[in-house]
C-alpha cells in the first residue's frame, strides 16, 4: 500500500515545485538489510525508508542517500546518529544544520518535513529578528530534544521552533524524537505527555509554547553549561 | 513504565494493525484518531469567509454569507459546547416560541446555513495565520484558507483551576488524549468533565488506557445520546457519577485524584488525567502569540460598528465582544453585522448601506 495517496503525493509535489529554491540532501540512517531485530524493534523502520524515497522522489530538487549500520558506521558516527531511523536534512553545499528526525515523520510531522524541507532549500526561517540575534551569539552548544506522537496537532509548532533555531545556528542541534518509538528516551525523561522540549537535558517544557519561551530555556540551558 | 509497556504492543500487533490508533502510517498530512482513515486534506481553493465557532453568532453569519453567495466555512468543535449548547430551555428567542433546548434550536441555525450551502466541519481550530493573504486557518484535520475571518467562539475557555492541574501538566495530566493516549496503555487515567469532548476523547482513551474513570462531576453530561450510551456499556470504562474533583495527586508524576462524593473522600489510583472542562475565558488561543485581537484590560475584544476588530479582515462576535446582557439574539446580531461587512469588504463597496 502507497504511504502516500495519489492525491496527496500530486499536492506535495505542487508544494515543493512552488517553494523549494536549492538543492536539498536528505540522508536516512538506517539498519542493516535484512536486520531483523532492528525491525522487530522498531516497527516503523520500513514504513521510515518508504516514506522518505517517496518524498525524495516528490521534486527534481530533493536528492536521497542512506545510511547503514554496519557498512556506514563512520557517518554515523561524523553525523552523531544514536539510533534508527534517523533522518537529516542537508543544505546546499552540503552544510548540516543539525536537523534531526529520530522516527517516523509521519502524521501531523509530515507537515513539519515538508516545510523544514523548504527552510532548508533557502538557508531562512520565519524566526524573529531578536531570536535570530541571540541564537547567532550563542557561545556553547545546545541540544535540543523534542518528543512527540505523530497524532499530536500540537506537536510541529515545537519540532518547527527546534528545527528553526538549528537553521539559525551552528551551535543548535534539534532532534525531533518520536516518542513511542523509543521508549528508553522517553522513560529517561519522563515523557507522558507530547510535546515535551528537552533542551542540554536541564531545561524542559510542557507542551507547545512561543518562540521567545523557547529562546528563554535555551538561553538559561546553555548559561548552566557555561 | 507506560511507554514501554506501549512498545510491547506494538510490537505484539505488528505493523498492519497499527493504523487504528497508536501511529498513522497511511496518511498524508496526519490522521486525527477520529478521522477514521479521512486523510488530511490542504483545501487549495480559498474560502471567502472561515467562521470559528457555531454558536448563534457563528451560525447567523453563515446564514447571511451563504445566502449572499460567499464560499463559507463554518468550524466547530462541538454543538454541545458553548454557552447556547449548554441552555436547556429557551423560550424567548424571538420567533421560536419553545420552549426548546439550546442544542436543538442550535440545530436550526445549522440547517438553515447548510440550506444555503455553507460547510461546516466539526474541527477543532489550532492555529489562525490573519497576516497573509489568504488567512491560514489549522485545524485538527485540515489546513485551509480564506479571505475573511469572523470569529465566534465564545467565552468559555478556562485556565487550569484544580489544584495540581498545572504543577502535573505533561506528567500525566494531559489535554489531548489524542497525542498522550500511546503513554498510559494498560495503566489506570481518569477523564474528567461532562461535554462531548470529555465523551470522545474517553472513548479514545479505552484503547489504550485500563480502566477509564470517566468524572462528570455531578453534573448531566452534553453528548450525543449514542456515543454516551457506548460510553456507558464500555467494560474498560468506570463512571464515578456524583463526585466533585478536589484535587489531582502526584510529586513529578500523577499517582491520583481526590475525589469527594456524598459519602466521603476517595483517592482514584490514576496515572492520568485527562481534563476536559469549560470556564469563563474568550478562547483565542488559535492566533499567533502576542498577535491576536486587541482586547480591553476586562478581556473583550475592540471591534468597531461593523465588528472588525483591531486585525484588518478578522470580524469578531457574540459573547467575546461582552454585551452587556450575554443573550442569543445579540451574538445572532452580531453575526449579521459581519456578515454583512464582509460580503461589502469582498465586493469593494465602500460603505455599509441600510439594506432590508
Amino acid at each position: 500500500m502507497a504511504l502516500l495517496s495519489e492525491k496527496d503525493a500530486q499536492y506535495v509535489r505542487g508544494f515543493f515545485d512552488e517553494h523549494l529554491e536549492n538543492p536539498v540532501e536528505i540522508l536516512l540512517f538506517t539498519a542493516a538489510e535484512g536486520d531483523e531485530l532492528a525491525a522487530r524493534k522498531n516497527p516503523y523502520l520500513k514504513e521510515t525508508e518508504e516514506l522518505i524515497k517517496t518524498v525524495a522522489g516528490l521534486s527534481d530538487k530533493l536528492s536521497l542517500t542512506i545510511y547503514r549500520r554496519g557498512t556506514d558506521d563512520e557517518t554515523f558516527e561524523a553525523y552523531g546518529i544514536r539510533e534508527v531511523p534517523a533522518t537529516v536534512l542537508q543544505g546546499p553545499g552540503g552544510i548540516d544544520y543539525g536537523i534531526r528526525f529520530y522516527g517516523i515523520p509521519a502524521g501531523y510531522e509530515f507537515r513539519t518535513l515538508m516545510e523544514d524541507l523548504v527552510d532548508v532549500s533557502r538557508g531562512t526561517t520565519s524566526l524573529s529578528e531578536k531570536t535570530k540575534e541571540a541564537l547567532q551569539s550563542l557561545a556553547v552548544d545546545a541540544h535540543i530534544q523534542v518528543f512527540v506522537t505523530p497524532t499530536c496537532p500540537y506537536c510541529p509548532k515545537a519540532v518547527r521552533i527546534a528545527h528553526q533555531f538549528a537553521i539559525e545556528s551552528p551551535r543548535v542541534r534539534a532532534d525531533m524524537v518520536e516518542a513511542t518509538e523509543f521508549p528508553d528516551w522517553s522513560q529517561k525523561y519522563g515523557v507522558f505527555g507530547v510535546p515535551k522540549t528537552v533542551i542540554n537535558d536541564v531545561e524542559e517544557i510542557e507542551g507547545a509554547v512561543p518562540e521567545e519561551f523557547v529562546l528563554e530555556a535555551l538561553l538559561r540551558a546553555t548559561a548552566v553549561k557555561a | 513504565m507506560s511507554t514501554a509497556n506501549g512498545r510491547e504492543a506494538a510490537l505484539e500487533n505488528g505493523v498492519a494493525d497499527l493504523e487504528g490508533g497508536i501511529v498513522p502510517i497511511s496518511l498524508g498530512f496526519g490522521l486525527s484518531a477520529e478521522a477514521e482513515g479521512e486523510e488530511l486534506l490542504e483545501e487549495a481553493e480559498p474560502y471567502d469567509v472561515a467562521i470559528i465557532g457555531g454558536g448563534p453568532a457563528g451560525l447567523s453569519a453563515a446564514i447571511y454569507t451563504a445566502r449572499a453567495g460567499l464560499r463559507t466555512v463554518v468550524i466547530d468543535k462541538s454543538a454541545y459546547a458553548g454557552a447556547l449548547g449548554l441552555t436547556d430551555r429557551i423560550e424567548n428567542y424571538p420567533g421560536v416560541p419553545g420552549p426548546i433546548s439550546g442544542v436543538e434550536l442550535l440545530s436550526i441555525f445549522r440547517r438553515q446555513a447548510e440550506s444555503f450551502g455553507a460547510q461546516i466541519l466539526q474541527e477543532t481550530v489550532l492555529t489562525v495565520d490573519p497576516f497573509q493573504e489568504p488567512m491560514e486557518v489549522g485545524t485538527t484535520q485540515r489546513v485551509l484558507y480564506a479571505r475573511r475571518l469572523i470569529v465566534a467562539t465564545g467565552t468559555m475557555g478556562r485556565k487550569a483551576s484544580i489544584p495540581g492541574e498545572a504543577e502535573l501538566l505533561g506528567k500525566g495530566v494531559s489535554y489531548c488524549a489524542t497525542c498522550d493516549g500511546a503513554f498510559f496503555r494498560g495503566r489506570p487515567v481518569a477523564v474528567i468533565g461532562d461535554n462531548e469532548e470529555a465523551v470522545s476523547e474517553a472513548r479514545f482513551l479505552t484503547r489504550f488506557a485500563e480502566p477509564v474513570y470517566f468524572i462528570p462531576r455531578g453534573r448531566k453530561v452534553r453528548a450525543p445520546e449514542a456515543e454516551l450510551e457506548e460510553l456507558r456499556r464500555h467494560p474498560k470504562v468506570v463512571w464515578k457519577e456524583g463526585v466533585k474533583v478536589r484535587e489531582i495527586l502526584g510529586n513529578g508524576k500523577v499517582t491520583g485524584v481526590r475525589l469527594a462524593g456524598p459519602e466521603g473522600e476517595e483517592v482514584l489510583p490514576v496515572e492520568g488525567a485527562f481534563v476536559y472542562l469549560q470556564g469563563n475565558q474568550p478562547i483565542l488561543d488559535f492566533f499567533p502569540p502576542g498577535q491576536g485581537p486587541e482586547q480591553t484590560p476586562e478581556g473583550c475584544v475592540k471591534v468597531n460598528e461593523e465588528m472588525e476588530s483591531s486585525i484588518p479582515g478578522v470580524y469578531v462576535v457574540g459573547d467575546l465582544v461582552c454585551h452587556r446582557v450575554r443573550q442569543a439574539v445579540f451574538a445572532a446580531a452580531d453575526g449579521v453585522m459581519a456578515a454583512l461587512a464582509v460580503e461589502r469588504s469582498l465586493s469593494g463597496r465602500k460603505s455599509l448601506r441600510a439594506a432590508w
